[in-house]
Protein backbone atom coordinates (compact mmCIF):
# COMPACT_ATOMS: atom_id res chain seq x y z
CA UNK A 1 0.00 0.00 0.00
CA UNK A 2 1.92 3.37 -1.20
CA UNK A 3 1.76 6.71 0.80
CA UNK A 4 -2.00 7.97 -0.99
CA UNK A 5 -3.36 4.47 -0.72
CA UNK A 6 -2.85 5.31 3.56
CA UNK A 7 -4.04 8.55 3.18
CA UNK A 8 -6.88 7.62 1.58
CA UNK A 9 -7.84 4.89 4.18
CA UNK A 10 -7.68 6.84 6.79
CA UNK A 11 -9.94 9.52 5.46
CA UNK A 12 -12.10 6.59 4.88
CA UNK A 13 -11.58 5.38 8.29
CA UNK A 14 -12.24 8.90 9.83
CA UNK A 15 -15.67 9.22 7.66
CA UNK A 16 -16.62 5.55 8.70
CA UNK A 17 -16.28 6.74 12.16
CA UNK A 18 -19.02 9.20 11.85
CA UNK A 19 -21.26 7.25 10.02
CA UNK A 20 -21.31 5.10 13.33
CA UNK A 21 -22.02 8.44 15.06
CA UNK A 22 -24.94 9.15 12.85
CA UNK A 23 -22.97 11.24 10.95
CA UNK A 24 -25.20 11.69 7.09
CA UNK A 25 -22.90 14.36 5.74
CA UNK A 26 -19.85 12.00 6.22
CA UNK A 27 -22.17 9.27 4.69
CA UNK A 28 -22.65 11.90 1.61
CA UNK A 29 -18.76 12.21 0.92
CA UNK A 30 -18.15 8.50 1.04
CA UNK A 31 -21.22 7.82 -1.15
CA UNK A 32 -19.56 10.53 -3.95
CA UNK A 33 -16.05 9.08 -3.12
CA UNK A 34 -17.29 5.65 -3.95
CA UNK A 35 -20.08 6.27 -6.95
CA UNK A 36 -17.83 6.01 -9.72
CA UNK A 37 -16.10 3.08 -8.63
CA UNK A 38 -18.65 1.43 -7.75
CA UNK A 39 -20.75 2.33 -10.92
CA UNK A 40 -17.86 0.85 -12.94
CA UNK A 41 -17.36 -2.48 -11.23
CA UNK A 42 -21.06 -2.65 -11.08
CA UNK A 43 -21.41 -2.42 -14.86
CA UNK A 44 -19.45 -5.51 -14.83
CA UNK A 45 -22.41 -7.24 -13.62
CA UNK A 46 -25.32 -5.66 -15.09
CA UNK A 47 -25.83 -3.52 -17.67
CA UNK A 48 -29.06 -2.09 -16.00
CA UNK A 49 -28.64 1.38 -14.33
CA UNK A 50 -31.67 0.82 -12.10
CA UNK A 51 -30.22 -2.43 -10.72
CA UNK A 52 -26.62 -0.38 -10.27
CA UNK A 53 -28.55 2.19 -8.37
CA UNK A 54 -30.19 -0.01 -6.06
CA UNK A 55 -26.94 -2.21 -5.17
CA UNK A 56 -25.02 1.23 -4.73
CA UNK A 57 -27.71 1.87 -2.08
CA UNK A 58 -27.75 -1.23 -0.47
CA UNK A 59 -24.25 -1.12 -0.02
CA UNK A 60 -24.10 1.72 1.30
CA UNK A 61 -27.56 1.24 3.45
CA UNK A 62 -25.19 -1.68 4.89
CA UNK A 63 -22.43 0.29 5.48
CA UNK A 64 -24.22 3.18 7.37
CA UNK A 65 -26.13 0.04 9.61
CA UNK A 66 -22.97 -1.89 10.26
CA UNK A 67 -20.36 1.33 10.04
CA UNK A 68 -19.71 0.57 14.19
CA UNK A 69 -18.69 -2.59 13.72
CA UNK A 70 -15.74 -1.85 11.43
CA UNK A 71 -12.68 -3.34 13.11
CA UNK A 72 -10.21 -2.48 10.59
CA UNK A 73 -9.08 -6.13 9.65
CA UNK A 74 -8.74 -4.11 6.14
CA UNK A 75 -8.64 -1.18 3.85
CA UNK A 76 -12.32 0.14 3.98
CA UNK A 77 -12.12 0.06 0.50
CA UNK A 78 -11.48 -3.24 0.50
CA UNK A 79 -14.69 -3.69 2.93
CA UNK A 80 -16.45 -1.41 0.37
CA UNK A 81 -16.17 -3.39 -2.52
CA UNK A 82 -16.69 -6.66 -0.60
CA UNK A 83 -20.23 -5.63 0.04
CA UNK A 84 -20.96 -4.52 -2.91
CA UNK A 85 -20.19 -7.42 -4.21
CA UNK A 86 -22.18 -9.12 -2.35
CA UNK A 87 -24.89 -7.26 -2.77
CA UNK A 88 -24.65 -7.59 -6.62
CA UNK A 89 -24.36 -11.25 -6.45
CA UNK A 90 -27.62 -10.89 -4.79
CA UNK A 91 -28.86 -8.58 -7.72
CA UNK A 92 -28.09 -10.33 -10.03
CA UNK A 93 -30.20 -13.69 -8.45
CA UNK A 94 -32.89 -11.20 -8.68
CA UNK A 95 -32.99 -9.48 -11.46
CA UNK A 96 -30.42 -11.73 -13.95
CA UNK A 97 -27.69 -10.17 -15.57
CA UNK A 98 -29.43 -9.72 -18.95
CA UNK A 99 -28.04 -6.50 -20.82
CA UNK A 100 -31.22 -3.84 -20.55
CA UNK A 101 -31.75 -2.59 -24.07
CA UNK A 102 -30.31 0.96 -25.27
CA UNK A 103 -33.20 2.29 -26.77
CA UNK A 104 -34.79 2.52 -23.07
CA UNK A 105 -32.03 4.43 -21.46
CA UNK A 106 -33.18 7.92 -22.20
CA UNK A 107 -31.48 10.06 -24.39
CA UNK A 108 -30.31 12.99 -21.92
CA UNK A 109 -28.96 10.30 -19.58
CA UNK A 110 -26.33 9.13 -22.08
CA UNK A 111 -22.73 10.35 -21.44
CA UNK A 112 -22.48 13.87 -23.17
CA UNK A 113 -19.20 13.31 -24.18
CA UNK A 114 -17.52 10.03 -25.74
CA UNK A 115 -14.40 10.49 -27.45
CA UNK A 116 -14.14 8.34 -30.47
CA UNK A 117 -11.22 6.69 -28.95
CA UNK A 118 -12.79 5.51 -25.85
CA UNK A 119 -15.79 4.48 -27.83
CA UNK A 120 -13.50 2.03 -29.58
CA UNK A 121 -11.60 1.17 -26.72
CA UNK A 122 -14.80 0.12 -24.51
CA UNK A 123 -15.84 -1.99 -27.86
CA UNK A 124 -12.78 -3.50 -27.91
CA UNK A 125 -13.16 -4.68 -24.17
CA UNK A 126 -16.77 -5.29 -24.39
CA UNK A 127 -16.06 -8.01 -26.98
CA UNK A 128 -13.85 -9.22 -24.51
CA UNK A 129 -15.64 -9.34 -21.39
CA UNK A 130 -19.11 -10.85 -22.78
CA UNK A 131 -16.51 -13.97 -23.08
CA UNK A 132 -15.68 -14.18 -19.61
CA UNK A 133 -17.89 -15.78 -16.66
CA UNK A 134 -18.52 -12.96 -14.04
CA UNK A 135 -16.21 -14.12 -11.05
CA UNK A 136 -13.41 -13.65 -14.27
CA UNK A 137 -15.08 -10.12 -14.96
CA UNK A 138 -15.19 -9.12 -11.39
CA UNK A 139 -11.76 -10.36 -10.93
CA UNK A 140 -10.18 -8.46 -14.50
CA UNK A 141 -11.88 -5.39 -13.06
CA UNK A 142 -10.92 -5.36 -9.32
CA UNK A 143 -6.74 -6.14 -10.56
CA UNK A 144 -6.87 -4.07 -13.30
CA UNK A 145 -9.72 -1.53 -13.00
CA UNK A 146 -9.53 -0.96 -9.33
CA UNK A 147 -5.93 -1.47 -8.74
CA UNK A 148 -6.31 -3.96 -5.75
CA UNK A 149 -3.63 -6.58 -4.70
CA UNK A 150 -4.69 -10.13 -4.96
CA UNK A 151 -4.89 -10.30 -1.73
CA UNK A 152 -7.95 -7.66 -1.20
CA UNK A 153 -9.38 -9.12 -4.09
CA UNK A 154 -9.82 -12.64 -1.93
CA UNK A 155 -11.14 -10.82 0.93
CA UNK A 156 -13.91 -8.67 -1.23
CA UNK A 157 -14.87 -12.27 -2.75
CA UNK A 158 -14.24 -14.09 0.24
CA UNK A 159 -12.29 -16.50 -1.30
CA UNK A 160 -8.58 -18.49 -1.49
CA UNK A 161 -5.54 -16.05 -3.27
CA UNK A 162 -5.32 -19.51 -5.23
CA UNK A 163 -8.57 -18.79 -6.66
CA UNK A 164 -8.23 -15.16 -7.72
CA UNK A 165 -4.70 -16.33 -9.17
CA UNK A 166 -6.56 -18.99 -11.36
CA UNK A 167 -9.78 -16.57 -12.46
CA UNK A 168 -7.10 -13.59 -13.53
CA UNK A 169 -4.96 -16.15 -15.11
CA UNK A 170 -7.83 -17.83 -16.96
CA UNK A 171 -9.50 -14.42 -17.53
CA UNK A 172 -6.07 -13.10 -18.84
CA UNK A 173 -5.75 -16.15 -21.20
CA UNK A 174 -9.13 -16.20 -22.63
CA UNK A 175 -9.11 -11.86 -23.58
CA UNK A 176 -6.03 -12.36 -25.13
CA UNK A 177 -7.32 -15.04 -27.80
CA UNK A 178 -10.57 -13.44 -28.51
CA UNK A 179 -9.15 -9.72 -28.29
CA UNK A 180 -7.88 -8.65 -31.72
CA UNK A 181 -4.56 -6.95 -31.30
CA UNK A 182 -3.34 -3.00 -31.61
CA UNK A 183 -2.31 -3.65 -35.32
CA UNK A 184 -5.90 -5.04 -36.18
CA UNK A 185 -4.91 -8.24 -36.81
CA UNK A 186 -6.63 -10.91 -35.90
CA UNK A 187 -6.86 -12.92 -32.25
CA UNK A 188 -3.80 -14.97 -31.46
CA UNK A 189 -5.06 -18.52 -30.68
CA UNK A 190 -2.64 -20.38 -28.05
CA UNK A 191 -2.65 -23.90 -28.06
CA UNK A 192 -3.13 -25.50 -24.47
CA UNK A 193 -4.62 -22.11 -23.12
CA UNK A 194 -7.65 -22.54 -21.19
CA UNK B 1 0.53 -22.50 -19.41
CA UNK B 2 1.85 -24.14 -22.52
CA UNK B 3 2.32 -21.17 -25.50
CA UNK B 4 2.99 -22.10 -29.11
CA UNK B 5 5.11 -20.21 -30.01
CA UNK B 6 7.28 -19.07 -27.14
CA UNK B 7 7.99 -22.07 -24.89
CA UNK B 8 10.49 -20.87 -22.65
CA UNK B 9 10.55 -20.27 -18.95
CA UNK B 10 11.31 -16.44 -19.40
CA UNK B 11 7.88 -15.93 -21.38
CA UNK B 12 6.02 -17.70 -18.61
CA UNK B 13 7.33 -15.56 -16.14
CA UNK B 14 6.75 -12.63 -17.80
CA UNK B 15 3.33 -12.79 -18.15
CA UNK B 16 3.15 -13.61 -14.68
CA UNK B 17 4.75 -10.54 -13.63
CA UNK B 18 2.84 -8.23 -16.30
CA UNK B 19 -0.11 -7.42 -13.80
CA UNK B 20 1.94 -6.35 -10.89
CA UNK B 21 3.88 -4.23 -13.27
CA UNK B 22 1.06 -2.75 -14.97
CA UNK B 23 -0.87 -2.40 -11.25
CA UNK B 24 2.75 -0.32 -10.06
CA UNK B 25 3.27 -2.79 -7.39
CA UNK B 26 6.06 -5.19 -9.03
CA UNK B 27 9.66 -4.47 -7.33
CA UNK B 28 12.22 -2.45 -9.21
CA UNK B 29 14.14 -5.17 -9.95
CA UNK B 30 10.98 -7.62 -11.29
CA UNK B 31 9.95 -4.08 -13.42
CA UNK B 32 13.64 -3.72 -14.95
CA UNK B 33 13.59 -8.00 -15.70
CA UNK B 34 10.05 -7.60 -17.53
CA UNK B 35 11.22 -4.34 -19.77
CA UNK B 36 14.48 -6.12 -20.63
CA UNK B 37 12.20 -9.34 -21.62
CA UNK B 38 10.18 -7.31 -23.46
CA UNK B 39 12.85 -5.57 -25.33
CA UNK B 40 14.15 -8.82 -27.30
CA UNK B 41 10.70 -11.07 -27.22
CA UNK B 42 7.70 -9.66 -29.28
CA UNK B 43 5.43 -11.96 -29.03
CA UNK B 44 5.81 -10.74 -24.83
CA UNK B 45 5.88 -7.24 -26.11
CA UNK B 46 2.90 -7.41 -28.02
CA UNK B 47 1.15 -9.25 -24.90
CA UNK B 48 2.20 -6.65 -22.85
CA UNK B 49 0.96 -3.67 -25.14
CA UNK B 50 -2.46 -5.69 -25.08
CA UNK B 51 -2.38 -5.78 -20.84
CA UNK B 52 -1.75 -1.99 -20.88
CA UNK B 53 -4.48 -1.55 -23.28
CA UNK B 54 -6.91 -3.43 -21.47
CA UNK B 55 -5.57 -2.09 -17.98
CA UNK B 56 -6.64 1.53 -19.75
CA UNK B 57 -9.89 0.17 -21.09
CA UNK B 58 -10.70 -1.04 -17.65
CA UNK B 59 -9.60 2.12 -15.94
CA UNK B 60 -12.49 4.14 -18.21
CA UNK B 61 -15.38 5.69 -15.82
CA UNK B 62 -18.60 3.75 -16.77
CA UNK B 63 -20.49 4.12 -19.82
CA UNK B 64 -24.00 3.86 -17.76
CA UNK B 65 -25.09 6.54 -16.03
CA UNK B 66 -26.07 6.71 -12.75
CA UNK B 67 -26.56 9.99 -11.22
CA UNK B 68 -25.10 9.87 -7.56
CA UNK B 69 -27.19 12.92 -6.94
CA UNK B 70 -30.29 10.93 -7.19
CA UNK B 71 -29.13 8.25 -5.60
CA UNK B 72 -28.13 9.83 -2.44
CA UNK B 73 -31.19 11.11 -2.05
CA UNK B 74 -33.04 8.01 -2.54
CA UNK B 75 -31.03 6.21 0.37
CA UNK B 76 -31.18 9.02 2.70
CA UNK B 77 -35.02 8.95 2.17
CA UNK B 78 -34.74 5.53 2.54
CA UNK B 79 -32.32 6.09 6.26
CA UNK B 80 -35.75 8.27 7.30
CA UNK B 81 -38.24 5.46 6.33
CA UNK B 82 -39.58 3.62 9.28
CA UNK B 83 -38.33 -0.16 9.15
CA UNK B 84 -41.08 -2.24 8.21
CA UNK B 85 -41.26 -4.88 10.92
CA UNK B 86 -42.04 -8.95 8.79
CA UNK B 87 -44.54 -9.46 11.14
CA UNK B 88 -46.31 -11.71 8.09
CA UNK B 89 -42.28 -13.13 7.80
CA UNK B 90 -42.17 -13.55 12.00
CA UNK B 91 -45.73 -15.31 12.14
CA UNK B 92 -44.69 -18.17 9.24
CA UNK B 93 -41.27 -18.41 11.20
CA UNK B 94 -42.85 -18.89 14.03
CA UNK B 95 -45.02 -21.73 12.80
CA UNK B 96 -42.56 -23.36 10.94
CA UNK B 97 -40.46 -23.28 14.08
CA UNK B 98 -42.88 -24.93 16.53
CA UNK B 99 -43.99 -27.37 13.20
CA UNK B 100 -40.32 -28.37 12.92
CA UNK B 101 -40.23 -28.59 16.95
CA UNK B 102 -42.89 -30.79 17.18
CA UNK B 103 -41.84 -33.04 14.31
CA UNK B 104 -38.18 -33.47 16.04
CA UNK B 105 -40.35 -34.76 19.88
CA UNK B 106 -42.33 -36.96 17.50
CA UNK B 107 -39.33 -38.65 15.95
CA UNK B 108 -37.46 -38.07 19.31
CA UNK B 109 -40.64 -39.95 21.39
CA UNK B 110 -40.92 -42.77 18.42
CA UNK B 111 -36.76 -43.43 18.24
CA UNK B 112 -37.18 -44.18 22.19
CA UNK B 113 -40.16 -46.53 22.29
CA UNK B 114 -38.41 -48.68 19.25
CA UNK B 115 -35.22 -48.79 21.90
CA UNK B 116 -37.09 -49.45 24.60
CA UNK B 117 -38.66 -52.30 22.47
CA UNK B 118 -35.90 -53.74 21.39
CA UNK B 119 -33.96 -53.79 24.31
CA UNK B 120 -36.86 -55.42 25.97
CA UNK B 121 -36.88 -58.01 23.40
CA UNK B 122 -34.26 -61.36 24.14
CA UNK B 123 -32.84 -61.03 20.99
CA UNK B 124 -29.33 -62.85 21.24
CA UNK B 125 -29.23 -63.93 17.95
CA UNK B 126 -29.01 -67.32 16.41
CA UNK B 127 -25.49 -67.67 15.39
CA UNK B 128 -22.53 -67.30 17.46
CA UNK B 129 -18.93 -66.15 16.23
CA UNK B 130 -15.57 -67.82 17.32
CA UNK B 131 -14.61 -65.39 19.18
CA UNK B 132 -17.75 -65.74 21.76
CA UNK B 133 -16.93 -68.86 24.76
CA UNK B 134 -18.86 -71.85 24.51
CA UNK B 135 -22.49 -72.70 24.57
CA UNK B 136 -22.87 -73.46 28.35
CA UNK B 137 -22.86 -76.66 29.56
CA UNK B 138 -26.23 -77.68 32.03
CA UNK B 139 -24.40 -79.19 35.11
CA UNK B 140 -24.13 -82.95 35.33
CA UNK B 141 -23.84 -83.31 31.77
CA UNK B 142 -22.10 -86.43 30.65
CA UNK B 143 -20.26 -87.22 26.74
CA UNK B 144 -21.30 -90.54 25.82
CA UNK B 145 -19.54 -92.80 22.99
CA UNK B 146 -22.09 -95.83 22.51
CA UNK B 147 -20.48 -98.59 20.42
CA UNK B 148 -21.14 -98.40 16.38
CA UNK B 149 -22.86 -101.86 17.00
CA UNK B 150 -25.33 -100.97 20.16
CA UNK B 151 -28.94 -100.90 18.75
CA UNK B 152 -31.12 -97.51 18.87
CA UNK B 153 -33.46 -99.71 20.95
CA UNK B 154 -30.84 -100.40 23.61
CA UNK B 155 -29.50 -96.69 23.91
CA UNK B 156 -33.30 -95.10 24.02
CA UNK B 157 -33.65 -98.21 27.20
CA UNK B 158 -30.59 -97.40 28.35
CA UNK B 159 -31.22 -93.48 28.65
CA UNK B 160 -34.58 -94.51 29.56
CA UNK B 161 -33.42 -96.34 32.70
CA UNK B 162 -31.04 -94.00 33.61
CA UNK B 163 -33.38 -90.81 33.22
CA UNK B 164 -31.27 -89.41 30.60
CA UNK B 165 -31.43 -87.49 27.75
CA UNK B 166 -29.22 -86.32 24.76
CA UNK B 167 -28.89 -82.80 24.32
CA UNK B 168 -26.03 -82.74 22.22
CA UNK B 169 -24.04 -85.02 19.50
CA UNK B 170 -22.77 -86.55 18.13
CA UNK B 171 -19.84 -85.12 17.37
CA UNK B 172 -17.02 -85.44 15.22
CA UNK B 173 -15.83 -88.66 17.20
CA UNK B 174 -19.64 -90.16 17.94
CA UNK B 175 -19.29 -88.75 21.28
CA UNK B 176 -23.57 -87.36 22.29
CA UNK B 177 -23.91 -85.01 25.50
CA UNK B 178 -26.57 -86.74 27.75
CA UNK B 179 -28.28 -85.13 30.79
CA UNK B 180 -30.31 -85.68 33.66
CA UNK B 181 -34.30 -85.25 32.43
CA UNK B 182 -36.51 -83.92 34.73
CA UNK B 183 -35.21 -83.15 37.96
CA UNK B 184 -33.11 -86.63 38.77
CA UNK B 185 -29.47 -86.15 38.74
CA UNK B 186 -26.22 -87.72 37.47
CA UNK B 187 -23.55 -88.56 39.61
CA UNK B 188 -20.79 -91.12 40.07
CA UNK B 189 -23.47 -94.23 40.12
CA UNK B 190 -24.69 -93.56 36.53
CA UNK B 191 -21.69 -92.87 35.30
CA UNK B 192 -20.25 -96.22 36.81
CA UNK B 193 -23.18 -97.77 35.45
CA UNK B 194 -23.23 -96.43 31.69
CA UNK B 195 -19.25 -97.62 31.74
CA UNK B 196 -20.78 -101.02 32.68
CA UNK B 197 -23.02 -101.07 29.91
CA UNK B 198 -22.15 -103.79 27.48
CA UNK B 199 -21.89 -101.09 23.99
CA UNK B 200 -21.19 -98.05 25.78
CA UNK B 201 -17.51 -97.53 24.87
CA UNK B 202 -16.73 -94.49 26.75
CA UNK B 203 -18.28 -92.37 29.74
CA UNK B 204 -17.31 -89.15 31.23
CA UNK B 205 -18.33 -86.27 32.96
CA UNK B 206 -18.19 -82.65 31.00
CA UNK B 207 -15.59 -80.68 32.44
CA UNK B 208 -16.90 -77.36 33.84
CA UNK B 209 -16.04 -74.09 31.93
CA UNK B 210 -14.57 -71.40 34.23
Amino acid sequence: MNEADQQADATDRMLLERMAAGDRAALGVMYRGYHGRLCRFLSRLTRRPDVIEEVINDCFWIAWQKAGTFHGDSRVSTWIMGIAYRCGLKALRQHGDEPVDEDTVPQERLPSHDPGDDRELRDWLGKGLEKLSVDQRVVIELVYGVGHSLDDVAVIMQCPVGTVKARLFHARVKLRNVLPSLAGEPARLKEGAP
Amino acid sequence: MTFTMDTNRDCARAWEAMPSVLQESASLEQNAWLMDHLAHCQSCSADYAQQERLRLALSLPADIPVDPAVGLKRLLTRLDAPVPKPVVQRVRNGWLTRALAAAVLLQAIALGALGARYWSENNSPAYRTLSQASAPVPAGALHVVPDATMSLADWNALLHSLHLQVVGGPNDVGAYTVVPSGASATGTPTLQKLRATRGIRLAEPVASVP
